[in-house]
Formats: C-alpha cells, structure tokens, sequence
C-alpha cells in the first residue's frame, strides 16, 4: 500500500458519506411533502413530475456549468455538487411518495372520512403508514444512487471519493481508480443492506 | 467428399482470399478531446489526399492509456501524442522544459521499448499554463508567473486533476511560491475557464492550445522560470507499418512544423464554440498551409 493513500481514503469517505447524506436528507425534505400535495392536486402531477424526469437526464457537468454563476447555491465545491445531488436524488422520493399513498385502498380511506376522522388525521393515520413502505422504498433507491453519483462531485471541486477517480484517470493510475470505486461500492451495498432491513421492519 | 478435402479446401479458399486481399488498411487514431479529433481529422485527409488509398479512422479513444494499447496491438497504426504525455504518463518520468529533450528521449525509448516511431513534431507544444482574466492582469500589470507571485497576495487556484497529479504539474508550480488564500481547488477541466470567468478562481492551470485561449479575455502569464515540461504533439506510428506503405512516412512529415500553438487554439474554439464539424476545420486547415 501507497503511504498516505490509506490515510486519503478514510478522508475522502468522510468527504463521500457528508455528501451523500447531507443531499439524501435535503431530497426527502423536500420530495416527501412534495409528493404528499401532488396527491392533492392532481393537474401538477404531470408538470413536476416531467422537470423532475427532466432533472435525471442533464449531464452532470452541464448541471454544474448552469449551476457556477448561481449565487448562495452554486459556485465551486461541495455545495454546489450537494445541489445537483439533491436535483438527482429528487424523482424517486417523489414519485414513490406519490404512488405509495395512491395506492392506499379507496375503501380504507372512505372508512377513516366515515369515522370523522379529518383530512390531517388521516394522512397521518391512514395513508402515511400505509404507504410507508413504498416511500421508504424510494428512499433507499435514491441513498444509493447518491453514493454512485455523488463521485461527480470531485467535478466541481467537492471532494469525496470521486476525487481518486478523477485522479486515476487523469494519470493512468488503476490504483487510485480502485481507491475511489471500491470504497464507494461497499458503501452501497451497505447501505442497502440496512436501509433493507428497515424497510422490512415497516412491512411487519 | 471426406473431412480432409473440406478442410484443404477452407484453407485454399482461405489463402487465396488473403492474396486478393489490398494492402493492410492504415488506421488513424485519436484521443477523445477536441484537439486530438482535430489532429486526427487533419492526419487521415492529408493521407487520403497524398496516398489515394483507404484511410480508417479510429478517432475518440477514451484516453493515452487505451490509444496508446491500441496502438501496441495494433488496432490503430497512428495516432497524435504529446511528447511529455509520453514521458510522463508511458515512460513514467517527469517531462523537462526543453522541447528537444523530451522529443529525443520519448523518441528513443519508443523505439527501443515498442517498436514506435514518434515522428518529428508538429509544431504546437500543449505544456502546462497559468491563466488570469485580463482585467485583472491589465489592472496589477501582471505578465509573467514571477511578478504574479510578487504582486498579489492572495491567488485561488483551479486546477484538473492532470496537474493536480503529475510531477511537472502543482510541484513544478512550486518553484514560484505563489501565495495562496486557499488551497488549489481540483475539477473538471471543462469547468476551469468558468469557474475563472465567474470570479470563483482567480488563476487557472490550463493547457496552451485550450480553444478558450483565443478570447482576449483571458491572459496567459509566461512561465519565466521555466517551471513546466514541454508537450509538444508528433504523430507516433507503428513501425511495421513504415514497410507495408513506403509513402506513409514521407506524406506524414510534410504535416511537421505547419501548425502553430495560436492555428490550433483557433481550430479548437472553432469547434468547441462555434460548433462546426471537425472534418471541415480539418480541409480549411490543409488548404491554408498549402496541403490540399
């Protein structure tokens, strides 16, 4: 082993799993109340649905190239890639939101407006819990696409282990390349592992 | 008819096919950037116009690692390459800042390493440059990297990862003691020049041909202590390939010495910005030295 290189990858998996988890939260703090009122209003469906959709297909160096100029969002290092993660990370938080409680029984719900519950208690009561698993479904899905994305943020001077990548090959160098891509798929399949489990755990 | 006849005569079938066969094809090859598409473009014309004979291109190749394997195998009988490319990244060594050095030695070691022929340059030498908005050059009266280390006292630096990287890029620009109010930010090449223009950066690590260094608003300030190696671009060609077409060589050195760093900076922003086809840049390039 390379001295220092150990030492780099615990700072750039640091660096990673800030990234991730800072753009993760901002997703479901935004996709899950986003979903809740599409439920509401059907005719934005189709509208926010589409930019979000929109949003997936931008090239990442595009997104960042727009995203420079922007004051208090953009400019250079983390928090412009958290910005573009976040955008990434939005589509399936909201779509399984949406879906998750669309899908809840037209009965069930009838039988909560029947026992006077009112439209709050039965978001919190009903729907949520019932479509907790297929929100929470979208949420490991968006967890671990961030961690592959998230290596685009070394683009844009952000640091994590996409920053090895870039290294490797800018210098034809397999180790650094390995360096950044296996820490990055442990973490994945870790993540996925747990957000698994507790996905199974909603279901029991 | 048994077994032994059906096979003698695959194998006739076989031969005589490989008699009727032309000559070997000449593949041209190139990295996946602008300049090298260009090169690539400009190469496989010249040849067309001089040889009269099917030209293949392989243009694109993701990188030196796999152009340059390619080449080795093969899969490509030429493509454009860097001398300090060559040293830094296939011989592993630190490229020095005198262009006949590094030809010399990359043109020696090829030889005797792979069999490789590095053609005499092209004429363009794509080292290592500091960049600064000209405003701001213009207003502190900044030329050089040693009254840019003078003058100012607090440079942000942006950087690719190359430079970040290789020994002649960031240790090299030590040699200047430029002060910095952070440390030097690494990312994607492509967002240098907009990180510079919008302010976020106030000095970029750049490359001498980058098409964006044909606008006047960008100053490239002189490596006055000669801090960077030189990269200057040759044709590097396999040498088995010298027998097999003996014109190939001579129609390739009429193409040495004709370019400048100023013509390439402008085909490259011709494409880059302007959006016009690599090929056509490429006819207007040979008409103008007089190739075509």
């Amino acid at each position: 082993m390379r001295p220092g290189l150990l030492s780099d990858i615990f700072e750039l998996t640091g660096e990673h799993l800030v990234l991730v988890f800072s753009a993760t939260a901002i997703a479901i703090a935004i996709g899950v109340p986003a979903g809740i009122l599409l439920t509401r209003r059907a005719e934005w469906r189709a509208p926010v649905l589409g930019i979000a959709n929109i949003l997936q297909t931008i090239p990442s160096l595009a997104l960042f190239g727009f995203l420079i100029p922007i004051p208090l969002i953009g400019g250079i290092g983390p928090r412009t890639a958290i910005v573009a993660l976040v955008l990434y990370a939005l589509l399936p938080i909201l779509r399984n939101t949406l879906t998750g409680i669309l899908s809840v029984d037209a009965a069930v719900r009838e039988s909560a407006v029947a026992m006077g519950m009112t439209a709050s208690q039965i978001l919190r009561q009903v729907e949520m819990p019932l479509a907790a698993r297929t929100i929470f479904a979208g949420i490991r899905v968006a967890t671990v696409a961030t961690i592959g994305t998230a290596t685009i943020a070394a683009a844009i001077g952000g640091g994590g282990l996409g920053v090895f990548i870039f290294r490797g090959v800018a210098s034809v160098d397999t180790v650094q390349i390995l360096a950044g891509a296996v820490p990055a798929a442990l973490m994945a399949l870790i993540s996925d592992g747990g957000l698994g489990w507790i996905e199974r755990k909603f279901a029991a | 008819m048994d077994r032994t006849k059906i096979c003698s005569l695959i194998l006739l079938a076989v031969m005589l096919a490989g008699c009727g066969k032309a000559k070997k094809p000449i593949l041209v090859g190139s990295k996946n950037f602008t300049e090298q598409v260009v090169l690539g473009e400009i190469i496989a014309q010249h040849l067309e116009n001089r040889l009269h004979r099917k030209i293949e291109r392989r243009l694109n190749l993701g990188g030196t690692l796999l152009s340059y394997q390619a080449l080795q195998d093969g899969e490509v009988s030429l493509y454009p390459e860097y001398t300090g490319t060559i040293e830094a990244e296939i011989l592993k060594e630190t490229p020095s800042p005198d262009p006949e050095q590094v030809y010399e030695r990359s043109r020696l070691e090829l030889l005797r390493q792979a069999q490789i022929e590095v053609l005499k340059p092209l004429g363009i030498d794509n080292r290592f440059v500091m960049v600064v908005r000209s405003d701001e050059a213009n207003r502190d009266h900044l030329t050089t990297l040693s009254e840019a280390a003078r003058v100012k006292p607090g440079w942000k630096l942006g950087v690719g990862y190359e430079f970040e990287q290789r020994t002649d890029g960031l240790p090299a620009l030590s040699m200047y003691h430029l002060p910095m109010s952070a440390p030097p930010r690494a990312m994607d090449l492509g967002l240098l020049y907009k990180a510079l223009d919008q302010g976020q950066v106030t000095m970029i690590a750049a490359n001498a041909t980058d098409g964006p260094l044909a606008s006047p608003g960008r100053t490239v300030l002189e490596d006055d202590k000669k801090a960077f190696g030189s990269y200057q671009a040759c044709i590097m060609l396999r040498e088995d390939m010298i027998g097999e077409e003996p014109r190939l060589v001579p129609a390739l050195n009429q193409l040495s010495g004709k370019f400048t760093n100023a013509a390439m900076r402008k085909m490259d922003a011709e494409v880059d910005v302007d959006h016009r086809q690599p090929s056509e840049v490429a006819t207007e390039f040979l008409k103008q030295v007089g190739l075509k």
